[in-house]
């Protein structure tokens, strides 16, 4: 014999990961390093705008580069001298607070003062799964077409900077760089919008000046 | 594609209620999925289904409740539910759907929680 009970769970699955985010936050507080996730389709320019911000600013930077299976992005990130987590996720398309933990316990925490989350190249998953950084950047590349933001509203509207990147390459696909910048500004009124490309410099002094200003204004 | 990840949290949430209440069998669970969460309930369920294999939640039903994206806009006051826009986006455009503000106040709708589990339990 048995008997039939109905019991109340209310577990929060969203919860367990905003909380193990906040943990996170607070370590990187303790330790004065200011966070950015980076976030950004496959090919938009995460990396290579991660490896100009190591080489031409004077930040004590480390990284954690997400990636699905490979170490790639880490293995480039190495080049430039600076501490590198390589963060596999296996099948999974986005970064959580719980991996992002691990990786906090394989830095040099004293001697970073700037800490950039790469993570995997997706524009839709990792929105819903905060890591505990101070800003969130999205990368999206002219390429990758010019209705790529109206698309994927909720990447947008959740994040602090939106890099329009390869406007140089605008012409060549048929691609409106100002449409863009008009659907992150539809999206999200008050996001900072910076047209850039990394391969001409284009932009990429406006994007430190404003990485700088967040930084400050914490 | 993170429904697996999401839907792994379920299961491991039911199982710890399951074994805590010493249940022998879960025969029901109750989840809601705000519209703000990227999830799509049928593919949350299809996971579900796959994950709960030789578990004590084998033979339970999910019962997936989807909750509205609820808003409170600081310009004209409404309160209520965002609209889903022209576009058909699965989630709703967090904007007010009377005065079109986007600085809006976001009361409901960002969370996925394992609600309640009917358990059968030993006498």
């Amino acid at each position: 014999m048995h008997k039939v009970a109905d019991i109340e769970v209310q577990h929060n699955i969203m919860e367990a990961n905003k909380k193990l985010a906040n943990k996170n936050k607070e370590i990187f507080e303790k330790n004065d390093i200011f966070t950015i996730d980076i976030v950004g389709a496959i090919g938009s320019g995460k990396t290579s705008l991660i490896e100009k911000i190591i080489d031409e600013t004077d930040y004590k930077i480390g990284v954690i580069a997400g990636d699905i299976i490979s170490k790639f992005d880490a293995g480039r990130i190495e080049n430039h001298g600076v501490p590198v987590v390589g963060l596999n996720t296996g099948k999974e398309c986005h970064l959580d607070a719980h991996l992002v933990e691990h990786a906090i316990g394989d830095l040099p925490l004293s001697d970073i003062n700037l800490l950039i989350i790469e993570n995997v190249g997706n524009l839709i998953c990792p929105v819903d799964f905060e890591l505990g950084s101070h800003i969130r950047i999205v990368v999206v590349s002219a390429t990758e077409g010019d209705d790529t933001i109206e698309k994927h509203p909720m990447i947008f509207e959740n994040s602090d900077l939106v890099i329009i990147n390869k406007v140089d390459l605008a012409d060549a696909v048929g691609a409106d760089a100002d449409k863009m910048v008009n659907d992150a500004k539809k999206l999200n009124p008050d996001v900072n919008v910076i047209k850039t490309s990394l391969k001409t410099d284009e932009g990429f002094q406006t994007v430190l000046n404003s990485i700088n200003k967040f930084k400050n204004n914490l | 594609m993170h429904e697996l990840a999401m839907a792994q949290g379920i299961i491991n949430s039911v199982i710890e209620t399951a074994n805590e209440n010493n249940a022998t069998e879960v025969t029901e669970i109750v989840i809601e999925i705000g519209k703000l969460v990227l999830i799509n309930p049928e593919q949350l369920s299809f996971m579900l289904d796959v994950l709960c294999e030789n578990t004590i939640v084998e033979n339970a039903k999910f019962d997936i409740i989807e909750i509205p994206a609820e808003i409170e806009c600081p310009e004209c006051k409404f309160k209520g539910n965002a609209n889903t826009d022209d576009l058909d986006h699965y989630a709703p455009i967090i904007e007010c759907p009377k005065c079109k503000n986007k600085r809006v106040s976001i009361l409901n709708g960002k969370d996925c929680i394992v609600r309640n589990i009917i358990i059968e339990q030993p006498n």
